[in-house]
This record gives structure tokens, C-alpha cells and sequence, in this order.
């Protein structure tokens, strides 16, 4: 009995094969489609994972508390003496001052990010070494005036192939020289892209930023359990200062993430509806020939649930080469052709857009939800209309 | 007796608005080895009656008995199991799927009963062989001659040595050499203990010297003149 279960399911199989065969370009242009439908939630679901994961760099790298000076509802630079107040917190381990700024290139057309930070004074200014692809981060002025580190794009742009130094101009237009003196690597690109990092003397000389003024205050806490308790005290002390903590970036973040992937999400719904009507047309829309096939196999002695099981291996053969040949190109598209179909919806970010490259994780979760989104409506697409004709009495194939 | 059926009747779609009566009070017993042909006009319900005797459906009323098993106490599943061991159909048109080889066609009943593909072949080669078509063993069924499609048939309702044929016109679309020739074989398979009913309104079939009884169906009755 087992035996002959056996054979029988492997003739199912055989017949569900052939049966493909025999419909091969209907087959085809199914499988193909649904394909695409997995190619684009797989890369999609590759690309914001990647990017999530880049997100959490960001934050690694983010201050856990970040001062700014608001005026009139707009940030203005913060005088250095703001940090001198806040001596008396209790559990606040350091304050560093920052400078950051857009630089608009008019020659080339071209926004970059810059970026002046004291590293030797970050408590974890350390790890930003890790970050660079080659050279080191820019130490204090009196050993490192103009030395900079710039993101990949930046060289590009710049077209920097083999010099090592460049110039920018000062607000009064005299030109500030610069020297390279290391590189981001290209797994940061999401945040290095644009960025020249400096000294806060080099970037308060470029752009011009009094003595005694820094565009933010950076502030390290010792028990980063305290971080709430610290903010408070600090927005008492210096009523006219914004006080930033991570966790509030970190929504930020996932606000400008959510709308992103939610726009994405919209999309890739459309086309999974799309794929769905397609396939419930296909199927639904059993021609007269599949009809009376399945009327002439009843008649033969074929049960429902052997009609049943040819369609489902069928759909099964579809949906497993489909889910093959999807996620494969999902993982090339990423990894090779980085997301190139996504980048208008994803990266916002800068006016340059960055070179990125994605090293892409898929979880067995995401493949699962992945699948459930896709093979379980087309079988269910495929299976239902072929149940209701099998169902249908057999006595159509005589006579007439 | 192999067929018994007594004040079998029919209702299609019973009701319903379009309910249909195909058959009523029908008697008919057809003896194990016997050949009988079902005459009578179009729409008069040889077909439905095939049905019945083939295990397609139960009667609406009335008892069918099939080789020893009754028809109305069988759910929709058992009448497949009992229809594959016991029925073989030859269509009129004789419903091929013309995409499958000859091969392939002959085979098809024996898919579902786990049989393996190598004794599915052999059994085939046999019967095709029998016929004289083996050389079209490989063909696509749907480019075979009218003759060959015939034999096709015939080897299909064959293939799982079922004890009853049942053929529905099977000479409508065949001149007169293939029809001839396809009395030919029922005469040599009524020969070898099979039991056969024909459905047909062709002379060259109800006037067959191996036909033993005609029954003419009007109205869905038995038509005693
Ligand atoms: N599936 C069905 N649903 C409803 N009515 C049906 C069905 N099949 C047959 N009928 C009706 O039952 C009656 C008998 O039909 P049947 O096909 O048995 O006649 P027949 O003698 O085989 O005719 P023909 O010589 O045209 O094949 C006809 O009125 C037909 O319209
Ligand atoms: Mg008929």
C-alpha cells in the first residue's frame, strides 16, 4: 500500500510536469511574473534591511545628548561658554564642541557635508578610526591644520584619483587649502558619502564662525540610564538651548525610514495585487480544453483529489522556481547592481548620490513572510477554481 | 447479472427552474459477455443513461446495481474507486488530450491507481500492439488518422482490464470502413467475456449480428413496440 501510494505520487508528479510542459508558455510567462513580483519585495526587503543596519552605524555614532542654540525657531551657532555652566550636572562625563555645515561646490554642483569634530576629545572618538578606509581621522589644529577625511563620492566628484590636496572657499571667498588625509570606507557611504571631516578650528575658519562659537554641543553622560534625567536638568540650565537626545534622532530616523519604505511598501502592494488578479484570471479562466481535460480524467477514474494534487504540484513547480529565480536576481540587483531600481524611492539623502554598496541580510523570517505574501494567494489563486471545476460532474465528457 | 436497473429515473437539476427529467422508469439488465445497443433519437437519454450504468452519477431514483454494487448507497468517491476497476468509456469523438502521446492517452487510467510507469508502458505496448498501432506509440495523440484515434480509444477503456465497455456513439464521426472495422473489434472483445453497451442511432451499429438486443430509449422511456 505504501508502496503503490508511492508510485502514485510520483506519477502525479510526472503527469503536473508534463502538464507544465505541455502549457509551456503559459507556465512561462506565469513563472515569470511571479518572479518579478519576488524580485522586487526580496531587493526591497534586502535594501531596507541594509539600510537599517546602516542606521544603527549612525546612531552608534551619535552623541547621547546634542545641544543646539535656537533663535526665532532656527538654529544659530551656541557660544563654547554654554558648556562651562553645565559643570554642576552631576553624570555628565564630557562636552565637546561640534561644527558642522553644508558646503555648496559651485563648480562642480555639489553639496557636501562638513564636519568639525574634536576626536581626541570624543570618549569614543576611537572607533571612529574603525570608519576609514585608509589614513586617520584629523587630529587637533596645532598638529593637523587642513588635514581632512572625505567620503567615497567626494574624492569621485572631486575627481582626486591621484592628488591628495583641494580647496574650498571661505565666505569671503579666499581659499582655504586642504589635505587628505584619510578616506571613509565605502561600507559607510550612507553617511560618509558626502562628508568632509576636520578639526573644529579648520571648519570654524572655513566658515567663518567666530571665536568662542560652535554650531553644537556634544555631550557624553557617564550611565546612559540617566541620559532623560540629564536632558531635563540641561533644558532648565539653558532655557534658550535645544536639547537632542538619541533616542529623539533615533526617531527621526525611523520617521524619514517610514515614509520611505512606506511609499515602497504602497508600490510593491500594487504590483502584488497585480500578480494576484493575474494569476486568479489564469486560473480562474480554465479554458474549454483544461475543462474538458478535467472532465475526461474524472470520467477515467480520476478522483478530485487527484486533479487536485496535479494542480498544486503544478502551482508548487511555479512558485518554488519562481521563488529561485526572484531572489537570486534580488540578490544580484543588490549586491552587484546596488539596488539601482530603488535609489530614487531610498536615498534621499544627499544631493550626491552615494555609490552605495549594500551587503544585504535576508532572514529566514523575512524569506517566510516573503513567501507568504506571494505563494500562498497564487495557490490559493490556482488550486480554489481548479477545485470547483473538478467538482463539476464528469458527465460533460460523453456524448455530445 | 452485471447491470440491474429498476424504475431508474434522472433529474437534472432537480429543483431547480431549469430542471430537466432525462429518464424514468427504467428496467434494464444487460448479462455478464452480452452486447446491447442503446437507440432512440436525439435528447431521448441514451447518454444519461450511460452515465448511470458507467457510475458517473447515481440515479434520482431507483435502484442501479453495477457489478454487484448499488449506485444511490455510493458517495461521489466510491462510484470513482467502483467506475475505475469496473467501467471502460469510449467517447463519442473519443476524447483524447491531444497534447499527450498515444502512449501517454492509453495509460491515463492507470495514473491514479499507483501502478508503475514501466508496467504502465508495458501494458500499453501490449494493447497497442494488439491494435496495430505501435508504431504511433510516441505520437502526439492529436495527429493521428481518424482509425488510429479509434483504436486509441478502444485500447484506453482497455487498459485496466475493466469488465464492462461503454460507448457513446462511437461511429458518429467515422465513415463507414471505420465504423465496420470498430464492430469488428467489439465483436472480438464481446468474444473474450466482455459485457457491452452501445449508445447509437447508426444502422451499421444496432444492426450488428453481434448486437444480441436493441433497446429503444423515447422520452427517456423504454420504448416497447
Ligand atoms: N448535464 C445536464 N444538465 C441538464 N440537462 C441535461 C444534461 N445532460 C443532458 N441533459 C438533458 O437530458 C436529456 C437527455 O439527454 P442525453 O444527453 O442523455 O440524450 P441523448 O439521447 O444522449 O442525446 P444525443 O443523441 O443528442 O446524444 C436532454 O433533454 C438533455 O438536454
Ligand atoms: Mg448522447
Amino acid at each position: 500500500m505504501a508502496r503503490h501510494n508511492l508510485e502514485k505520487q510520483l506519477s502525479i508528479l510526472d503527469f503536473a510536469l508534463s502538464s507544465l510542459w505541455r502549457h509551456r508558455m503559459k507556465s512561462l510567462s506565469v513563472l515569470l511574473v511571479f518572479a518579478a513580483v519576488i524580485f522586487l519585495l526580496a531587493s526591497f526587503q534586502m535594501v531596507t534591511q541594509a539600510l537599517s543596519d546602516k542606521a544603527k552605524q549612525v546612531l552608534a555614532h551619535t552623541p547621547e545628548i546634542t545641544l543646539q542654540k535656537m533663535s526665532a525657531g532656527r538654529q544659530e551657532s551656541i557660544p563654547l561658554a554654554y558648556g562651562e555652566q553645565l559643570a554642576g550636572i552631576f553624570g555628565i562625563r564630557r562636552v565637546v564642541p561640534r561644527i558642522w555645515g553644508y558646503y555648496f561646490d559651485e563648480v562642480r554642483l555639489a553639496n557636501y557635508t562638513v564636519m568639525g569634530l574634536e576626536v581626541n576629545e570624543m570618549p569614543e572618538g576611537g572607533r571612529l578610526g574603525a570608519t576609514l578606509a585608509k589614513g586617520v581621522m584629523p587630529g587637533p589644529a596645532d598638529e593637523a591644520q587642513g588635514r581632512v577625511v572625505v567620503g567615497q563620492s567626494i574624492k569621485k566628484t572631486m575627481d582626486l584619483a591621484g592628488r591628495t590636496t583641494f580647496s574650498l572657499f571661505r565666505p569671503d571667498l579666499s581659499l582655504k587649502p586642504f589635505e587628505i588625509s584619510g578616506e571613509f570606507s565605502p561600507d559607510t557611504d550612507i553617511l560618509t558619502n558626502d562628508l568632509i571631516v576636520m578639526n573644529v578650528a579648520d571648519a570654524r575658519d572655513l566658515f567663518g564662525i567666530p571665536a568662542g562659537l560652535v554650531t553644537d554641543l556634544c555631550v557624553y553622560v557617564a550611565n546612559p540610564k540617566e541620559i532623560e534625567t540629564i536632558a531635563k536638568k540641561i533644558s532648565e540650565a539653558l532655557p534658550s538651548v535645544r536639547v537632542l537626545t538619541r533616542s529623539q534622532i533615533q526617531k527621526t530616523y525611523q520617521v524619514v525610514f517610514g515614509w520611505r519604505s512606506g511609499f515602497g511598501s504602497i508600490c510593491l502592494l500594487a504590483a502584488l495585487a497585480a500578480f494576484v488578479i493575474l494569476a486568479w484570471d489564469k486560473a480562474s479562466g480554465l479554458s474549454p480544453e483544461e475543462r474538458r481535460e478535467i472532465a475526461i480524467l474524472k470520467v477515467l477514474g480520476w478522483e478530485t483529489s487527484d486533479i487536485l494534487a496535479v494542480r498544486s504540484r503544478e502551482s508548487v513547480i511555479v512558485s518554488g522556481l519562481a521563488c529561485i529565480v526572484g531572489m537570486t536576481a534580488a540578490y544580484i540587483h543588490v549586491v552587484y547592481f546596488d539596488a539601482a531600481l530603488f535609489r530614487p524611492v531610498l536615498m534621499g539623502w544627499s544631493v550626491l548620490r552615494p555609490d552605495l554598496h549594500l551587503l544585504p541580510r535576508l532572514a529566514a523570517g523575512d524569506i517566510l513572510l516573503i513567501l507568504a505574501f506571494t505563494v500562498i494567494p497564487y495557490l490559493a489563486a490556482t488550486v480554489i477554481p481548479a477545485w470547483r471545476s473538478a467538482t463539476v460532474p464528469a458527465d460533460s465528457a460523453l456524448g455530445g | 447479472m452485471l447491470i440491474e436497473l429498476s424504475q431508474v429515473s434522472k433529474v437534472y437539476n432537480q429543483g431547480r427552474a431549469n430542471e430537466v427529467r432525462a429518464l424514468s422508469g427504467i428496467d434494464l439488465t444487460v448479462e455478464q459477455g452480452s452486447m446491447v445497443c442503446l437507440k432512440g433519437p436525439s435528447g431521448s437519454g441514451k447518454s444519461t443513461l450511460l452515465a448511470i450504468i458507467g457510475c458517473i452519477f447515481p440515479p434520482t431514483s431507483g435502484r442501479a446495481v453495477i457489478a454487484e454494487r448499488q449506485l444511490a448507497r455510493l458517495p461521489d468517491r466510491f462510484l470513482t474507486l467502483h467506475r475505475r476497476e469496473t467501467i471502460g468509456f469510449i467517447f463519442q469523438r473519443f476524447n483524447i488530450l491531444p497534447e499527450l502521446t498515444v502512449l501517454e492517452n492509453i495509460a491515463l487510467p492507470l495514473l491514479p491507481l499507483g501502478v508503475t510507469p514501466k508496467e504502465r508502458k508495458l501494458r500499453a505496448h501490449e494493447l497497442l500492439e494488439r491494435f496495430g498501432i505501435s508504431h504511433r506509440a510516441q505520437f502526439p495523440a492529436g495527429q493521428i488518422s481518424g482509425g488510429e484515434l479509434q483504436r486509441v480509444a478502444i485500447a484506453r477503456a482497455l487498459i485496466n482490464n475493466q469488465p464492462i465497455i461503454l460507448a457513446d456513439e462511437p461511429t458518429a464521426h467515422l465513415d463507414t470502413n471505420l465504423s465496420r472495422e470498430f464492430m469488428a473489434i467489439m465483436q472480438q472483445l464481446k468474444a473474450a467475456g466482455k459485457t457491452i453497451v452501445i449508445a447509437s442511432h447508426d444502422p451499421l451499429v444496432f444492426e450488428h449480428p453481434a448486437i444480441d438486443r436493441t433497446v429503444t430509449i423515447l422520452d427517456g422511456r423504454i420504448h416497447v413496440p
